[in-house]
């Protein structure tokens, strides 16, 4: 590889770490351990998402949903969590990943079994999640959590629950995608489904689990979520769809199926959440970052298609 | 579970007290496709440790009998029977259960995935933990490698493998397990005569240990060195079952096509003249470390011969400008330089790529879209708008002469059998275009003996008519009669030059394979 194919593959690296550096420089309260914190909290519950859509988009589908399932989730959990005590708060965990599983299992029961496009399947699920939510809250934030509910966003030994949750979610798939018979499968199944069905791949099976993974992972990040805002609220993951696909897409995997790797994805959240917080550290308008975030995808995926023509 | 089959144990069994019990059998299958029939009725019986040929047109229906027996299709109505068992599931799982693989006629490599991966995806080899175990995955992807002698790193990304190789993984994939039933759908289309003889090794070796193998082909001299039994089909239907001694190859063709094929090969060879066409000076093909010189003249159909990996599709890529490479090529006289396949088009550098899959069809659009496409602007009138009839009746034309089977122009390609599908990448440029230069490679994989006939007459016609032709093959006799000159290709580089009166199989092998040059 040439030097200028190792600055086009490393380009997001680099501009990620002049952004750090000027950022630092020009900004005290950049580079402190506490606004590192800030970042890994805030960049928890893409990261939950982005984990899932990796799943997904492995095989070559997409799913729409996880926006709306994260703020259904977070209400079904809320509804549990009113009453006091642990088995109430671990009951509510529960529910609020299952009712997300349950939402999974439906997406991938249309696209696997009824075969209907994934796109249009989960566009679809996405306006019925979010129509629960708003049916079993009134659309009302449910607030009035107990104490024990609240604490499963807290701190355990000292980490922030949610940024555990997501480094277990991270090394989870990680060794599940590159290390087990369901991970080849999932590849395989992206990369040429037709050579995958031939070799004995079950690929209706294969298909169900990702989305039902990608529906549990989204279920989880709600029920978070809910006990972070004391509340939960029907509308609070929407539009995180876009960003967890956007996470997936510039950590290099690949829509068209079968390429790409769970450290791409937790590249590409992170470049997302370092940018915004720098953004926001730099005061530039909401507006602003909306129209960059935007170039950095296009961007990311532009080297990427680049680069991938050259291997050729 | 998959049973092993045994054959003094099967006689044994009891089932049929006339022999032992026939590995694979069809009673009165039938399949159609939009109400149009493609297989009819077929009844046939096949025992085990066997090497039985099918043999048939392009469309005759072989490859839609492999789909149903390895579980791609359900039959409409009839009965297919694996072991003794009356299949009633259709599903590739189910059939993989029951012992059965096959080496698909389209091939399916899953490009993004490494050698290894795509060589053992289904068979995984899990530890107690549900892990991969990795190392000796790849160690048996090595063996396998090894075994067949493929100088492959099974590291490497699928998708820098050429069709050849490709198609040695598909056999390996499909040979290497414990398989009582192997359908094999033209496994040797796009392989040289040594990587022949690994598959027939392969073949001989799954049938001393029992196997059934079920085999196509379009190469006719395979079918005596290779099968027990042939099987012909016509028009979906089986209409002969023998013995191979029994047969001559020329009853064989009679039987599939229905007529008798006088001479494969046209008659006269006409002499080229010597202007240069197509002048290459010291071209280096990107990732080859040798460099080439030749010439082809008007008229001419010079031939490129060598071993799977000696360079040639490469080298006819970047001749064309779909690959990168250095040195001085010459069109006419006038040098090309940067040329891409578009610039190749107008400068008048037909191709047709050994992938029909990848650059050769749309497999998505229509017949008549796929022949007229490159030519649109000569079937497009003053107001701009396509002249419809024109363009159907050229392409009737085309594919009358090519004998291809279709149902209607308006067809997606998709839908062809693989002989037919090679015929419309081929008919674009033979009929409706006239190339300066035409570029072949691989022009008759999979196409039937009929219609080969028929396109090395339109082939030597164009040659005829002053078009140069630069041909790559791995068909030996189609190499030797066609062409007038044979440039040997090893490692990249040309290795020698044979002319038309010695011209022979040994030579054009003893050069491929690096041994002492011969003055024969
Ligand atoms: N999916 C499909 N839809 C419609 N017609 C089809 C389809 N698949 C195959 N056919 C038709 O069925 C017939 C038999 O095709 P098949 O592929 O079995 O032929 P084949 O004997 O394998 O030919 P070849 O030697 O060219 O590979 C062809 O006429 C083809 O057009
Ligand atoms: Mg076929």
């Amino acid at each position: 590889m040439d030097v200028r194919a190792l600055l086009l593959r490393y380009a997001l690296v680099i501009v990620l770490f002049v952004f750090v550096g000027v950022l630092g420089v020009s900004n005290a309260s950049f580079f402190t351990l506490s606004n590192f914190n800030v970042v890994l909290l805030q960049v928890s519950t893409n990261a939950l998402l982005a984990t899932g859509a990796t799943y997904v988009i492995l095989t070559g589908g997409i799913d729409l949903s996880v926006g709306s399932v994260v703020g259904m989730s977070g209400v079904v959990a809320a509804m549990v969590a009113q009453r006091d005590g642990l088995p109430w708060s671990t009951a509510a965990v529960a529910a609020g990943v299952a009712a997300g599983g349950a939402v999974g299992l439906l997406n991938g029961s249309l696209v696997a079994v009824a075969r209907v496009p994934a796109f249009v399947a989960t566009l679809g699920t996405m306006t019925i999640a979010l129509g629960i939510a708003y049916v079993l809250s009134d659309g009302q934030p449910i607030s009035g959590l107990s104490d024990a509910f609240l604490a499963v966003s807290d701190h355990f030994y000292g980490f922030p629950v949610p940024v555990l949750l997501m480094v277990a979610a991270v090394v989870v798939s990680w060794l599940l995608l590159s290390r087990t018979r369901l991970g080849l499968h999932i590849y395989a199944t992206g990369g040429n489904p037709q050579a995958a069905r031939v070799a004995g791949v079950n690929l209706r099976a294969i298909r169900l689990t990702v989305y039902t993974i990608s529906g549990l992972l989204a279920g989880l990040a709600g029920v978070v979520l809910a006990s972070r805002a004391t509340a939960g609220i029907a509308t609070t993951g929407t539009g995180y769809e876009l960003n967890a696909i956007a996470a997936a897409v510039i950590g290099g995997i690949s829509l068209m199926g079968g390429r790409g790797s769970i450290f791409g994805t937790v590249f590409g959240f992170m470049i997302i959440g370092v940018l915004d917080n720098g953004l926001n550290i730099l005061n530039v308008s909401p507006f602003y970052q909306l129209i960059i975030k935007g170039a950095i995808i296009i961007g990311a995926v532009f080297i990427d298609s680049t680069l991938n023509r050259k291997d050729d | 579970m998959p049973v092993q089959t045994d054959e003094s144990n099967s006689s044994e069994a009891g089932l049929r007290p006339d022999g032992p019990k026939p590995a694979l059998a069809f009673n009165r299958l039938c399949k159609s496709f939009d109400g149009i029939p493609v297989l009819r009725e077929i009844t046939a019986r096949f025992m085990p440790g066997t090497v039985n040929v099918l043999a048939g047109e392009n469309g005759a229906g072989k490859s839609t009998l492999f789909k149903i027996i390895s579980g791609q299709l359900a039959p409409d109505s009839g009965i297919l029977v694996v072991k003794g068992a009356p299949v009633l599931t259709f599903d590739p799982r189910h059939a993989r259960g029951l012992g059965v693989s096959i080496i698909p006629q389209e091939l399916l490599p899953i490009p993004d995935m490494k050698v290894w991966q795509n060589l053992l995806v289904g068979r995984e080899r899990v530890s107690a933990l549900g892990f991969l175990k990795r190392r000796e995955m790849m160690a048996e992807a090595r063996r396998l490698l090894e075994e067949f002698h493929l100088d492959i790193d099974p590291e490497a990304p699928m998708r820098r493998l050429g069709v050849a190789a490709t198609q040695m993984i598909e056999i390996i994939k499909a040979t290497s397990r414990d398989s009582d039933v192997v359908l094999m759908d033209e496994p040797s289309s796009s392989l040289s005569s040594r990587e022949t003889e690994e598959l027939f090794r392969a073949i001989r070796l799954l049938r001393a240990r029992g196997a059934c193998i079920l085999y196509t082909s379009h190469r006719m001299e395979e079918i005596e060195q290779i099968s027990d039994t042939v099987a012909i089909m016509r028009d979906g239907a089986f209409i002969r079952q023998a013995p191979t001694s029994t047969l001559t190859e020329r009853q064989i063709i009679t039987d599939m096509v229905g007529r008798d094929i006088e001479d494969l090969f046209p008659n006269r060879v006409i002499g080229a003249n010597r202007t240069p066409v197509l002048e290459v000076r010291d071209f280096k093909v990107a990732g080859y470390p040798a460099s080439t010189s030749f010439t082809v003249h008007a008229g001419e159909i010079l031939g490129l011969g060598g071993l799977v990996g000696a360079g040639r599709s490469e080298l006819l890529e970047a001749i064309f400008g779909l690959r990168k490479a250095d040195g001085d090529i010459r069109l006419d006289g006038a040098p090309v330089a940067g040329s891409s396949p578009a610039k190749s088009i107008r400068r008048g550098i037909a191709f047709v790529p050994e992938d029909r899959k990848l650059a050769g069809v749309l497999t998505s659009l229509s017949i008549l879209d796929n022949v007229t496409l490159p030519h649109l602007a000569g079937f497009t009138g003053g107001a701009g708008f396509v002249d419809n009839a024109a363009r159907r009746a050229r392409t009737l034309d085309v594919l009358r002469r090519t004998r291809t089977k279709y149902a209607r122009l308006g067809q997606i390609v998709a839908h062809l059998s693989g002989g037919n599908q090679q015929k419309i990448a081929l008919a674009r440029w033979l009929v409706t275009g006239t190339p300066r230069l035409l570029i072949l490679d691989e022009p008759t994989r999979g196409i039937d003996v009929g219609a080969r006939s028929e396109i090395y007459q339109l082939i030597h016609d164009l040659a005829a008519s002053g078009v140069a032709v630069l041909l790559a093959s791995s068909d030996m006799p189609e190499l030797i009669n066609l062409s007038h000159r044979i440039l040997v290709m090893r490692g990249g580089a040309i290795a020698g030059e044979l002319t038309r009166d010695a011209v022979n199989q040994e030579g054009i092998l003893r050069l491929a394979m690096g041994k002492t040059k011969d003055a024969a």
